[in-house]
């Protein structure tokens, strides 16, 4: 017999979603992911000046938002035909570290740890239902100690951040050609300071505490695989003098890695909320319009494919393909891999520190074209994030966004293929049907930013369900 | 860090008018003289930046905020729980004396389906619903940010989920902070006055006058370049940054003397205009944010 369990809020993301599951013989059958919040933040772009851009689309996400501005910043340089020095790449991706530690330790605090740990009932917020909670009691406690004791380095990370890049979230400083100030010496002892205990305490803290994690909830190694289609787009890499200090652009699928193709990407849209006037589209073309009248449609979250296949992006895909973590391929894993590649963005920065010429100006006065096209892919904290603009007339007349949640938090493809992370719910034990706490875990670990995945969707929303039908 | 030389003898004042309350708030909690109030946090259409924003604040940080503070019931970022509980936690707060602070701004297109917050019930509920509902019983009513108190880039040309004002879809008193996003200690500091004395002071837009007396251009530091016409030909450069389309003349908020994150920095410190993110009409009516020499004749 199939029941089915609909979760709604799913708490502790950015953004607002609901997943749907059957379950037979406490075992998920089939799962839906759907993003329930619609801007149209590409419609908003058209018309305005391409420079503002950097910091428009920054408000498309909170908690990431730096990333977004480096992947417009991208986009305008190969638009503008701007080619940043490597002072100014190397600043930039200081400030790009900064964002990636921030997110990856609320990440794994703030949003993960609450399902694994039992957080202090005197607060209403951490008031939580389930008792699956296998940490003994000194283990518990230290968790419970690093989430609070955490609250002071990921704002650090921000601190360090505002320090080249005015402020965060929704930074002034990134920008064509690099970053818009300049990193004096003052500045740079600054930001060595911080990421010193930032260092230290990913090291000695969180590290061991998602290993405490993973040695009590071990059966998360064999949950949440998904396709093992792993993509990257490559960040802090092809430096002219430091080469590549993380990993290139990549693909893994089949048992087999190779250089990844921009040319490869489509979006679809059968199961999402817009209007179906094309199959498969590529960024450069794909703009449609919000429908939510449309009948098998069930999110704003749309369907990018990479070779027609979904791809999972994000911290474990870049461990996997950069070959620093290949334990495996699961919800634990991808937690793992998160922790990991914090301490490993922490020690690229510092190289990158070193490098910083005191005082080395980046900008100049940037003239719009006319005309023009650009590309800016790059991967970010939560993964592959592309930006793809056209310009008429000096301003903006196309933009498209692909986020990394749109990745793993895809809607099915137009062949009815599940997105990544519907895919990797499948198979997953319940052991509570009420209090299905397996699916939130696997959902959390692929960071999802609904905020960002449903930028530009419209519509109205299919009702009809539904809490557990028995 | 170097404040820029500033001399103005209320600098040190206004830097510390927010812990101050803070400070007076909690030893009065402590005393018993306050009641802690219930605080929910609800997150609407938007980026959900103003939660991460409250987290980057420090004294008051947010543990403290939760600790000493309020009973903070829920919030979709942090609450650990989730679906149907983490519904019944919000709506828990009905009946009882507590504030709403509200980020995000409010989808009005579908009847308010482009933002499902959850379901309650098996019932999904929408943005629109949930403000209404929360909004009319709450005893303050604070939107954080600028898409809650006007919009702001949700409702942004052409607004396509038809988005609007907290104040728009509410009868009664909203107590505004704009910015993008609100700073920790304008909703701090705002939040210890109504627990100390109650509403703050504000001004004809429901700003409290505490953080948004005063326009940027009449503190800046670089205020004597603009009083010299000495004036920045790009992004990066040390001097008055109105000839890029600086803001700050037309933005009434204390970044100058507070700054950002720590307070180590903000955007004119970091050489870029300030682009009117704490002033109501933010985004349309602050672009473009970055023009080069807007004295000049614009061609078209």
């Amino acid at each position: 017999m199939t029941k089915k369990i609909v979760i709604n809020p799913v708490t502790r993301i950015s953004g607002f979603m609901e997943i749907q599951v059957d379950i037979e013989n406490n075992q998920v059958v089939d799962a839906k992911t759907e993003g329930l919040m619609f801007r149209g933040f590409e419609k908003m772009l058209n018309g305005r000046s391409p420079f503002d851009a950097v910091y428009f689309t920054q408000r498309i996400c909170g908690i990431c938002s730096t990333a977004h501005s480096i992947a417009s910043t991208l986009a305008l340089e190969d638009a503008f035909g701007v080619i940043p020095s490597e002072q100014g790449r190397y600043l930039r991706d200081i400030i790009h570290g900064c964002e990636f530690l921030q997110n990856h330790i609320r990440h794994f605090y703030q949003y993960t740890i609450p399902d694994f740990v039992k957080l202090p009932e005197d607060y209403p917020l951490f008031k939580a239902e389930h008792n699956d909670f296998r940490l003994p009691r000194e283990k518990n406690e230290r968790l419970v100690k690093d989430y609070f004791d955490s609250l002071y380095l990921s704002r650090s990370a921000h601190e360090m951040l505002a320090v080249l890049g005015g402020k965060a979230p929704h930074n002034h400083g990134v920008f064509i050609g690099g970053i818009t100030t300049q990193a004096t010496t003052d500045k740079i002892i600054q930001i060595k300071s911080i990421l010193h205990s930032i260092y230290k305490f990913i090291n000695d803290r969180m590290l061991p505490d998602v290993y405490t994690i993973a040695e009590y909830y071990s059966d998360y190694f064999s949950i949440g695989r998904g396709y093992g289609n792993l993509l990257s787009f490559g960040c802090f890499n092809g430096y002219k003098d430091l080469g590549t200090l993380y990993v290139n652009p990549l693909v893994y699928t089949g048992g087999i890695t190779s250089v990844f193709n921009p040319d490869n990407i489509t979006e679809e849209i059968d199961y999402a909320w817009y209007k179906d006037t094309q199959k498969a589209g590529k960024p450069f073309e794909a703009e449609p319009e919000a429908d939510m009248s449309k009948p098998l449609a069930y999110s704003w979250v749309k369907a990018p494919r990479y070779n027609n296949l979904p791809f999972e992006s994000g911290p474990l895909a870049r461990q996997w393909l950069s070959g620093e973590y290949r334990n495996g391929i699961s919800t634990m894993d991808r937690t793992i891999a998160r922790v990991l590649e914090a301490r490993k963005i922490a020690s690229i920065m510092n190289i990158l520190v070193e490098n910083l010429i005191p005082g080395a100006s980046v900008q100049k006065e940037y003239i719009i074209p006319e005309t023009g096209v650009g590309k800016g892919l790059i991967d970010t904290a939560r993964g592959a994030l592309g930006h793809w603009l056209k310009i008429n007339n000096q301003v903006i007349s196309f933009y498209q966004i692909i986020t990394p949640s749109a990745w793993n938090l895809s809607t099915r493809s137009n062949s009815y293929v599940k997105g990544t992370a519907e895919q990797a719910l499948i198979g997953t034990p319940i052991k509570d049907i009420n209090n299905p706490i397996e699916i939130g875990r696997t959902i959390r670990s692929f960071d999802p930013c609904i905020s960002c995945a449903t930028h530009v969707y419209s519509g109205g929303k299919h009702i009809n369900t539904i809490q557990t039908v028995p | 860090m170097s404040n820029g030389g500033i001399t103005c003898p209320e600098y040190k004042e206004r830097l510390n008018t927010a812990a101050r309350l803070v400070d007076t708030a909690k030893t009065q909690i402590r005393q018993g003289v306050l009641r802690k109030k219930n605080l929910v946090w609800l997150e609407l259409t938007g980026c959900s930046g103003n939660i991460i924003s409250l987290l980057d604040g420090s004294n008051p940080d947010f543990k403290y905020l939760i600790s000493q503070m309020t009973h903070f019931i829920f919030n979709n970022s942090l609450s650990a729980s989730e679906g149907q509980n983490a519904m019944e936690q919000l709506f828990s707060v009905i009946g009882s004396d507590y504030i709403l602070a509200v980020e995000g701004a409010v989808a009005t297109k579908n009847n308010g389906l482009y933002n499902i917050i959850g379901r309650l019930n098996g019932k999904p509920v929408t943005a629109l619903e949930a403000v209404k509902t929360l909004g009319e019983k709450a005893a303050f009513v604070i939107a954080i940010g600028a898409c809650a108190t006007h919009g702001g880039v949700s409702a942004a040309r052409p607004n396509p989920a038809e988005c609007v004002s907290v104040q728009r879809v509410l009868d009664r008193k909203v107590i505004k902070l704009p910015g993008c996003p609100c700073h920790p200690d304008w909703f701090m500091g705002t939040l210890a006055h109504i627990l100390l004395y109650g509403e703050p002071q504000l001004d004809s837009m429901d700003r409290p006058l505490l953080f948004y007396s005063t326009l940027i251009h009449d503190r800046c530091p670089r205020r004597s370049y603009f009083d010299k016409g000495i004036f920045a030909e790009k992004l990066g450069d040390k001097t008055c940054m109105f000839k890029l389309g600086c803001r700050g003349p037309v933005t009434r908020i204390d970044c100058p003397i507070r700054q950002w994150n720590e307070y180590v920095n903000w955007p004119i410190k970091d050489d870029t205009p300030c682009i009117g993110c704490a002033q109501f009409g933010f985004p349309d009516a602050m672009e473009p944010f970055i023009s080069y020499n807007t004295t000049r004749e614009v061609e078209r």
